[in-house]
Protein backbone atom coordinates (compact mmCIF):
# COMPACT_ATOMS: atom_id res chain seq x y z
CA UNK A 1 0.00 0.00 0.00
CA UNK A 2 1.28 3.31 -0.95
CA UNK A 3 2.12 6.64 1.35
CA UNK A 4 0.95 10.16 0.77
CA UNK A 5 4.08 11.70 1.69
CA UNK A 6 6.86 9.83 -0.46
CA UNK A 7 9.52 12.40 -1.19
CA UNK A 8 12.43 10.52 -2.38
CA UNK A 9 14.02 7.37 -3.42
CA UNK A 10 17.31 6.19 -2.04
CA UNK A 11 19.05 3.81 0.70
CA UNK A 12 20.31 0.69 -0.65
CA UNK A 13 23.35 1.20 -2.88
CA UNK A 14 22.77 -1.87 -5.48
CA UNK A 15 25.99 -3.81 -5.30
CA UNK A 16 24.79 -7.00 -3.19
CA UNK A 17 20.87 -6.71 -3.75
CA UNK A 18 20.70 -5.81 -7.24
CA UNK A 19 18.26 -3.32 -7.75
CA UNK A 20 17.30 -2.03 -4.55
CA UNK A 21 15.31 1.73 -3.89
CA UNK A 22 14.18 2.53 -0.45
CA UNK A 23 11.46 4.89 0.18
CA UNK A 24 11.82 7.77 2.10
CA UNK A 25 9.49 10.26 4.07
CA UNK A 26 8.95 12.54 5.66
CA UNK A 27 7.92 11.43 9.87
CA UNK A 28 8.08 12.98 13.31
CA UNK A 29 10.32 11.83 15.96
CA UNK A 30 9.95 8.93 17.57
CA UNK A 31 11.60 5.92 19.64
CA UNK A 32 14.18 3.44 18.60
CA UNK A 33 16.38 1.20 20.58
CA UNK A 34 14.61 1.73 23.54
CA UNK A 35 14.25 5.33 23.88
CA UNK A 36 10.89 6.83 24.78
CA UNK A 37 9.15 3.22 25.53
CA UNK A 38 7.04 2.37 27.07
CA UNK A 39 5.45 5.48 25.61
CA UNK A 40 2.77 6.12 28.06
CA UNK A 41 5.20 6.34 30.81
CA UNK A 42 8.22 8.20 29.08
CA UNK A 43 7.37 9.82 25.37
CA UNK A 44 6.49 13.38 25.78
CA UNK A 45 4.25 12.90 22.82
CA UNK A 46 2.09 10.52 24.70
CA UNK A 47 2.65 10.77 28.35
CA UNK A 48 2.02 14.77 29.84
CA UNK A 49 4.42 13.50 32.73
CA UNK A 50 7.03 11.70 30.83
CA UNK A 51 9.76 9.94 33.21
CA UNK A 52 12.87 11.23 31.61
CA UNK A 53 15.49 10.33 34.05
CA UNK A 54 14.36 6.76 33.95
CA UNK A 55 13.58 6.04 29.64
CA UNK A 56 16.27 3.48 29.12
CA UNK A 57 18.27 4.22 26.09
CA UNK A 58 19.74 1.25 25.07
CA UNK A 59 22.12 -1.77 27.09
CA UNK A 60 25.44 -3.15 25.50
CA UNK A 61 27.49 -5.66 27.00
CA UNK A 62 30.69 -7.20 25.37
CA UNK A 63 34.04 -8.78 26.54
CA UNK A 64 37.54 -9.09 25.95
CA UNK A 65 40.29 -11.30 27.48
CA UNK A 66 40.29 -9.77 31.14
CA UNK A 67 37.07 -7.51 31.43
CA UNK A 68 33.30 -7.88 31.19
CA UNK A 69 32.22 -3.92 29.73
CA UNK A 70 27.98 -2.97 30.60
CA UNK A 71 26.56 0.29 29.55
CA UNK A 72 23.59 1.22 29.71
CA UNK A 73 22.04 5.03 28.64
CA UNK A 74 18.97 6.58 29.52
CA UNK A 75 17.72 10.26 29.30
CA UNK A 76 18.23 11.01 25.75
CA UNK A 77 19.01 11.26 23.04
CA UNK A 78 18.89 14.97 24.62
CA UNK A 79 20.32 18.10 23.05
CA UNK A 80 23.52 19.20 22.85
CA UNK A 81 22.88 22.19 25.10
CA UNK A 82 21.25 20.56 28.19
CA UNK A 83 22.85 19.13 30.75
CA UNK A 84 22.46 15.43 32.09
CA UNK A 85 19.74 14.13 33.75
CA UNK A 86 20.47 12.90 37.31
CA UNK A 87 17.63 12.32 39.46
CA UNK A 88 17.76 10.76 43.50
CA UNK A 89 14.47 9.01 43.04
CA UNK A 90 15.34 6.62 40.33
CA UNK A 91 16.89 3.25 40.74
CA UNK A 92 18.68 1.80 38.16
CA UNK A 93 19.72 -1.98 37.91
CA UNK A 94 21.91 -3.80 35.84
CA UNK A 95 20.77 -7.70 35.85
CA UNK A 96 23.23 -10.62 35.59
CA UNK A 97 22.50 -14.40 35.44
CA UNK A 98 25.35 -16.44 35.62
CA UNK A 99 23.99 -19.78 36.39
CA UNK A 100 21.85 -22.48 34.85
CA UNK A 101 18.58 -20.60 35.76
CA UNK A 102 19.09 -18.34 33.59
CA UNK A 103 16.31 -15.71 33.49
CA UNK A 104 16.87 -15.16 37.39
CA UNK A 105 19.51 -12.63 38.47
CA UNK A 106 22.30 -13.62 40.55
CA UNK A 107 24.03 -10.47 40.25
CA UNK A 108 22.26 -7.00 40.80
CA UNK A 109 23.99 -3.78 40.24
CA UNK A 110 22.25 -1.35 41.61
CA UNK A 111 22.71 2.71 40.59
CA UNK A 112 21.74 5.75 42.05
CA UNK A 113 22.35 9.51 42.46
CA UNK A 114 22.57 11.60 45.17
CA UNK A 115 23.60 15.20 45.58
CA UNK A 116 25.44 17.52 47.69
CA UNK A 117 24.45 21.09 47.53
CA UNK A 118 24.24 21.33 43.74
CA UNK A 119 27.07 19.03 43.02
CA UNK A 120 25.33 15.60 41.67
CA UNK A 121 27.48 12.08 43.09
CA UNK A 122 26.80 8.40 41.73
CA UNK A 123 26.80 5.06 44.25
CA UNK A 124 26.96 1.63 42.51
CA UNK A 125 26.48 -1.44 44.90
CA UNK A 126 26.81 -4.91 44.10
CA UNK A 127 29.36 -4.21 41.30
CA UNK A 128 30.87 -8.27 41.17
CA UNK A 129 34.75 -7.98 42.32
CA UNK A 130 34.19 -5.52 44.66
CA UNK A 131 33.53 -5.35 48.67
CA UNK A 132 31.22 -2.43 48.95
CA UNK A 133 29.74 1.16 47.70
CA UNK A 134 31.35 2.53 44.90
CA UNK A 135 30.65 5.99 45.23
CA UNK A 136 32.00 9.65 43.92
CA UNK A 137 31.12 12.45 41.57
CA UNK A 138 29.55 12.09 38.54
CA UNK A 139 31.70 12.81 35.35
CA UNK A 140 34.63 10.54 36.69
CA UNK A 141 35.54 7.45 36.70
CA UNK A 142 35.73 5.32 40.07
CA UNK A 143 37.78 2.52 41.09
CA UNK A 144 37.83 -0.05 43.65
CA UNK A 145 40.01 -3.37 42.88
CA UNK A 146 39.75 -3.90 39.50
CA UNK A 147 36.60 -2.39 38.70
CA UNK A 148 35.83 0.68 37.42
CA UNK A 149 32.91 2.53 36.78
CA UNK A 150 31.58 5.88 35.37
CA UNK A 151 28.07 8.02 35.31
CA UNK A 152 27.41 10.90 33.63
CA UNK A 153 26.61 12.77 30.08
CA UNK A 154 28.23 11.21 26.99
CA UNK A 155 27.47 11.08 23.17
CA UNK A 156 24.74 9.04 22.01
CA UNK A 157 26.36 6.19 20.97
CA UNK A 158 23.32 4.51 18.74
CA UNK A 159 23.13 5.31 14.85
CA UNK A 160 20.10 4.38 13.26
CA UNK A 161 17.65 5.40 10.90
CA UNK A 162 14.71 6.24 13.70
CA UNK A 163 12.68 8.51 10.97
CA UNK A 164 13.23 5.51 8.33
CA UNK A 165 11.88 3.04 10.84
CA UNK A 166 8.77 4.84 12.11
CA UNK A 167 7.89 4.93 8.23
CA UNK A 168 8.54 0.98 7.75
CA UNK A 169 6.77 0.52 10.80
CA UNK A 170 3.56 2.45 9.95
CA UNK A 171 3.22 2.05 6.44
CA UNK A 172 4.72 -1.82 5.07
CA UNK A 173 7.74 0.31 2.68
CA UNK A 174 11.09 -0.46 3.69
CA UNK A 175 11.95 3.05 3.84
CA UNK A 176 15.74 3.28 5.92
CA UNK A 177 18.32 5.52 4.81
CA UNK A 178 22.02 4.78 5.36
CA UNK A 179 22.74 8.84 5.37
CA UNK A 180 19.77 10.31 8.35
CA UNK A 181 20.82 9.17 11.80
CA UNK A 182 18.46 10.63 13.75
CA UNK A 183 20.96 10.30 17.05
CA UNK A 184 23.82 12.81 15.29
CA UNK A 185 24.92 15.73 17.73
CA UNK A 186 22.71 14.13 20.56
CA UNK A 187 24.00 12.99 23.97
CA UNK A 188 22.64 10.18 26.49
CA UNK A 189 22.97 10.29 30.93
CA UNK A 190 24.70 7.05 30.92
CA UNK A 191 26.04 4.45 33.26
CA UNK A 192 29.52 2.50 32.30
CA UNK A 193 31.77 -0.16 34.01
CA UNK A 194 34.33 -2.45 33.68
CA UNK A 195 34.27 -5.96 35.31
CA UNK A 196 36.72 -8.31 35.27
CA UNK A 197 35.43 -11.77 33.63
CA UNK A 198 36.79 -13.63 36.53
CA UNK A 199 34.20 -11.73 38.96
CA UNK A 200 30.79 -12.65 36.92
CA UNK A 201 31.44 -16.06 34.80
CA UNK A 202 30.49 -19.05 36.16
CA UNK A 203 32.61 -22.04 34.25
CA UNK A 204 31.03 -22.29 30.86
CA UNK A 205 27.61 -21.04 31.59
CA UNK A 206 26.50 -17.79 29.27
CA UNK A 207 25.67 -14.74 31.37
CA UNK A 208 22.42 -13.09 30.67
CA UNK A 209 22.10 -9.17 31.38
CA UNK A 210 19.20 -7.04 30.80
CA UNK A 211 18.42 -3.52 32.48
CA UNK A 212 15.48 -1.82 34.48
CA UNK A 213 14.54 1.39 35.97
CA UNK A 214 12.49 2.07 38.98
CA UNK A 215 11.20 5.48 40.78
CA UNK A 216 11.14 5.75 44.13
CA UNK A 217 7.67 5.98 45.59
CA UNK A 218 5.53 4.82 41.82
CA UNK A 219 5.16 6.00 38.77
CA UNK A 220 5.15 9.91 37.68
CA UNK B 1 -6.07 -14.42 8.69
CA UNK B 2 -6.14 -13.30 12.87
CA UNK B 3 -8.39 -15.94 13.38
CA UNK B 4 -5.63 -18.36 12.78
CA UNK B 5 -2.86 -16.90 14.96
CA UNK B 6 -3.68 -18.67 18.20
CA UNK B 7 -3.47 -21.79 16.55
CA UNK B 8 0.00 -20.51 14.98
CA UNK B 9 1.68 -18.98 18.27
CA UNK B 10 0.60 -22.59 19.66
CA UNK B 11 2.94 -23.83 17.73
CA UNK B 12 5.48 -21.75 18.05
CA UNK B 13 5.55 -21.56 21.93
CA UNK B 14 6.25 -25.09 22.02
CA UNK B 15 8.85 -24.74 19.48
CA UNK B 16 10.93 -22.28 22.07
CA UNK B 17 9.94 -24.05 24.87
CA UNK B 18 11.84 -26.44 23.37
CA UNK B 19 14.55 -24.42 22.50
CA UNK B 20 14.28 -22.14 25.76
CA UNK B 21 14.15 -24.98 28.28
CA UNK B 22 17.94 -27.05 27.38
CA UNK B 23 19.70 -25.12 29.88
CA UNK B 24 17.13 -23.94 32.16
CA UNK B 25 14.85 -25.98 34.47
CA UNK B 26 12.05 -23.72 35.20
CA UNK B 27 10.44 -23.97 31.94
CA UNK B 28 7.20 -25.56 31.91
CA UNK B 29 4.35 -25.45 29.70
CA UNK B 30 2.82 -22.68 29.00
CA UNK B 31 -0.05 -21.06 30.89
CA UNK B 32 -2.78 -20.28 28.38
CA UNK B 33 -1.96 -16.97 27.00
CA UNK B 34 -3.59 -13.46 26.42
CA UNK B 35 -5.33 -13.39 22.49
CA UNK B 36 -2.82 -11.21 20.24
CA UNK B 37 -3.31 -7.92 20.96
CA UNK B 38 -5.07 -5.80 18.25
CA UNK B 39 -2.32 -3.39 16.65
CA UNK B 40 -1.94 -0.72 14.62
CA UNK B 41 -0.33 -3.32 12.19
CA UNK B 42 1.54 -2.40 9.13
CA UNK B 43 -0.55 -2.20 5.52
CA UNK B 44 0.11 -5.27 3.99
CA UNK B 45 0.06 -6.33 -0.22
CA UNK B 46 -2.87 -7.83 -0.87
CA UNK B 47 -2.82 -11.84 0.00
CA UNK B 48 0.63 -11.76 1.69
CA UNK B 49 -0.27 -14.69 4.33
CA UNK B 50 3.74 -15.66 5.69
CA UNK B 51 4.42 -18.20 8.09
CA UNK B 52 7.42 -17.13 10.37
CA UNK B 53 7.91 -20.24 11.76
CA UNK B 54 11.12 -20.99 9.80
CA UNK B 55 12.76 -17.43 10.66
CA UNK B 56 12.62 -18.16 14.06
CA UNK B 57 13.79 -21.61 13.60
CA UNK B 58 16.90 -20.07 11.82
CA UNK B 59 19.85 -20.74 13.79
CA UNK B 60 21.88 -17.62 14.33
CA UNK B 61 24.75 -18.78 16.44
CA UNK B 62 25.42 -22.40 17.83
CA UNK B 63 22.65 -23.90 19.32
CA UNK B 64 20.53 -20.81 19.17
CA UNK B 65 18.02 -19.84 16.65
CA UNK B 66 16.34 -16.50 16.48
CA UNK B 67 13.52 -18.05 18.99
CA UNK B 68 16.16 -18.07 21.77
CA UNK B 69 17.39 -14.50 20.75
CA UNK B 70 14.08 -12.79 21.24
CA UNK B 71 12.71 -14.89 23.99
CA UNK B 72 13.61 -14.60 26.77
CA UNK B 73 14.60 -10.53 26.61
CA UNK B 74 18.41 -10.39 27.48
CA UNK B 75 21.37 -9.72 26.04
CA UNK B 76 23.41 -13.16 26.09
CA UNK B 77 27.27 -13.72 26.46
CA UNK B 78 29.05 -16.79 25.24
CA UNK B 79 32.33 -16.63 26.19
CA UNK B 80 33.47 -19.27 23.95
CA UNK B 81 31.82 -17.07 20.99
CA UNK B 82 33.71 -13.81 19.28
CA UNK B 83 32.09 -10.70 21.43
CA UNK B 84 29.59 -9.20 18.52
CA UNK B 85 25.76 -9.01 18.00
CA UNK B 86 23.98 -11.31 19.11
CA UNK B 87 26.57 -12.55 21.45
CA UNK B 88 26.21 -9.51 23.49
CA UNK B 89 26.23 -6.13 22.10
CA UNK B 90 29.33 -4.08 21.23
CA UNK B 91 29.01 -0.50 20.92
CA UNK B 92 29.49 -0.38 17.19
CA UNK B 93 27.74 -3.44 16.01
CA UNK B 94 25.10 -2.53 13.59
CA UNK B 95 22.58 -4.36 15.36
CA UNK B 96 19.40 -2.60 13.66
CA UNK B 97 20.43 -3.86 9.97
CA UNK B 98 21.38 -7.53 11.63
CA UNK B 99 18.09 -7.88 13.58
CA UNK B 100 16.04 -7.05 10.50
CA UNK B 101 18.28 -9.93 8.40
CA UNK B 102 17.76 -12.22 10.95
CA UNK B 103 14.10 -11.59 11.64
CA UNK B 104 13.55 -11.59 7.38
CA UNK B 105 15.85 -13.34 5.50
CA UNK B 106 16.60 -16.95 5.11
CA UNK B 107 20.00 -17.26 6.19
CA UNK B 108 21.07 -20.37 4.68
CA UNK B 109 20.96 -18.26 1.53
CA UNK B 110 21.57 -15.03 2.47
CA UNK B 111 24.63 -13.77 4.98
CA UNK B 112 23.30 -11.95 7.97
CA UNK B 113 25.53 -9.27 6.85
CA UNK B 114 23.26 -8.30 3.68
CA UNK B 115 21.45 -5.03 5.62
CA UNK B 116 24.82 -4.46 7.55
CA UNK B 117 27.00 -4.57 4.32
CA UNK B 118 24.92 -2.13 2.17
CA UNK B 119 24.52 -0.36 4.95
CA UNK B 120 20.70 -0.05 5.08
CA UNK B 121 21.09 2.03 8.38
CA UNK B 122 23.68 4.36 9.03
CA UNK B 123 26.88 2.24 9.31
CA UNK B 124 28.40 4.02 12.54
CA UNK B 125 27.92 6.30 15.48
CA UNK B 126 28.63 10.50 14.51
CA UNK B 127 31.77 10.18 17.03
CA UNK B 128 34.59 7.64 17.04
CA UNK B 129 34.17 5.85 20.64
CA UNK B 130 36.80 5.10 22.88
CA UNK B 131 39.01 2.56 22.78
CA UNK B 132 38.94 1.87 26.64
CA UNK B 133 37.25 3.17 29.91
CA UNK B 134 34.52 4.61 29.54
CA UNK B 135 34.39 3.55 26.20
CA UNK B 136 31.43 5.76 25.18
CA UNK B 137 32.25 9.12 23.42
CA UNK B 138 32.40 12.33 25.38
CA UNK B 139 29.44 14.13 25.18
CA UNK B 140 28.46 16.71 22.43
CA UNK B 141 28.05 20.38 22.60
CA UNK B 142 28.51 23.15 25.54
CA UNK B 143 26.51 21.71 28.43
CA UNK B 144 26.36 22.59 32.25
CA UNK B 145 28.29 19.94 34.19
CA UNK B 146 27.65 19.12 38.40
CA UNK B 147 29.72 20.74 40.63
CA UNK B 148 32.38 19.33 43.10
CA UNK B 149 31.39 17.63 46.18
CA UNK B 150 31.88 14.81 48.21
CA UNK B 151 28.93 13.91 51.07
CA UNK B 152 25.58 13.12 48.34
CA UNK B 153 22.58 12.22 49.79
CA UNK B 154 21.55 9.07 48.34
CA UNK B 155 18.44 7.32 49.11
CA UNK B 156 18.96 3.94 51.07
CA UNK B 157 15.56 2.62 50.60
CA UNK B 158 15.18 -0.96 49.71
CA UNK B 159 14.38 -1.84 45.72
CA UNK B 160 10.87 -2.66 46.98
CA UNK B 161 10.32 0.79 47.62
CA UNK B 162 10.38 1.32 44.08
CA UNK B 163 8.39 1.43 41.37
CA UNK B 164 9.06 -0.50 37.89
CA UNK B 165 9.14 2.00 34.89
CA UNK B 166 11.52 0.62 31.80
CA UNK B 167 13.32 -2.79 31.06
CA UNK B 168 15.41 -3.69 28.26
CA UNK B 169 17.74 -6.39 26.93
CA UNK B 170 17.64 -6.95 22.75
CA UNK B 171 17.57 -3.99 20.74
CA UNK B 172 14.27 -3.89 18.79
CA UNK B 173 12.29 -6.78 20.64
CA UNK B 174 10.09 -4.29 23.29
CA UNK B 175 9.68 -1.20 20.86
CA UNK B 176 9.05 -3.41 17.56
CA UNK B 177 7.63 -6.63 18.17
CA UNK B 178 5.76 -5.73 21.31
CA UNK B 179 2.21 -4.29 20.83
CA UNK B 180 1.13 -0.81 21.94
CA UNK B 181 -1.27 -1.85 24.37
CA UNK B 182 0.74 -4.62 25.90
CA UNK B 183 4.02 -1.76 26.25
CA UNK B 184 3.67 -0.95 29.81
CA UNK B 185 3.00 -4.62 30.87
CA UNK B 186 5.90 -5.94 28.92
CA UNK B 187 8.01 -3.54 30.84
CA UNK B 188 6.62 -4.21 34.09
CA UNK B 189 7.83 -8.22 33.47
CA UNK B 190 10.97 -9.98 33.76
CA UNK B 191 12.72 -12.43 31.96
CA UNK B 192 11.47 -15.62 33.67
CA UNK B 193 8.01 -14.40 32.78
CA UNK B 194 9.31 -13.66 28.64
CA UNK B 195 10.32 -17.80 29.32
CA UNK B 196 6.92 -18.76 30.60
CA UNK B 197 6.05 -16.97 27.09
CA UNK B 198 3.40 -14.64 28.38
CA UNK B 199 3.81 -12.62 25.28
CA UNK B 200 4.77 -14.78 23.15
CA UNK B 201 1.71 -14.34 20.59
CA UNK B 202 1.83 -10.81 20.72
CA UNK B 203 5.80 -10.73 19.53
CA UNK B 204 4.19 -13.62 16.64
CA UNK B 205 2.12 -11.64 15.48
CA UNK B 206 3.65 -8.58 15.23
CA UNK B 207 6.09 -10.43 13.89
CA UNK B 208 3.74 -11.96 10.95
CA UNK B 209 2.17 -8.70 10.50
CA UNK B 210 5.76 -7.03 9.40
CA UNK B 211 6.55 -10.09 7.37
CA UNK B 212 3.24 -9.93 5.36
CA UNK B 213 3.85 -6.07 5.38
CA UNK B 214 7.59 -6.03 4.29
CA UNK B 215 7.42 -9.52 1.78
CA UNK B 216 6.42 -7.24 -1.61
CA UNK B 217 9.36 -4.93 -1.17
CA UNK B 218 11.81 -7.87 -0.09
CA UNK B 219 10.49 -9.62 -3.19
CA UNK B 220 11.14 -6.97 -5.38
CA UNK B 221 14.95 -6.87 -4.15
CA UNK B 222 15.46 -10.46 -4.65
CA UNK B 223 16.31 -11.09 -1.26
CA UNK B 224 15.66 -14.72 0.04
CA UNK B 225 13.10 -14.98 2.60
CA UNK B 226 12.90 -16.96 5.64
CA UNK B 227 8.49 -16.75 6.16
CA UNK B 228 7.15 -18.76 3.86
CA UNK B 229 4.07 -18.89 2.09
CA UNK B 230 0.61 -20.37 3.62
Amino acid sequence: MKQDKRVIVAGFTAVAVGAAAALLTADRAARAADHLDPPSRTDPAVDTTPDKAADIADVFAWYDANFVNIAMTFAGPSAASLPATYDRDVLYTINISNDETSFTPEYQIRMRFGQDGSAWGVQFTGVPGTTGPIEGPVDTDLKQGNVTVRAGLFDDPFFFDLQGFKTTKSTGQLSFSNTRNFFDGQNDTAMVMEIPRSALASGNNPIRIWGTTARFGGQI
Amino acid sequence: MRRTLPLMASSLALLLLAGCGGSDGSSTPAPPAPPPVANEDPPAPAGANFDILPCLQQEVLPGRNVGNLVVPDTLTIDFSLPSSFPNGRRLEDPVVDLTLAVLFLDLKKEPVTRFSALPLNPPGNDLPFRSSFPFLAAAQGDHPVSGAGKNFNFRTDAPSAYVRVDRMGMPAVATVLISKAMKSAYNDSDPIDDDKLKYFNDISHDLTALTNALSDDLAALKLNMCAVKK
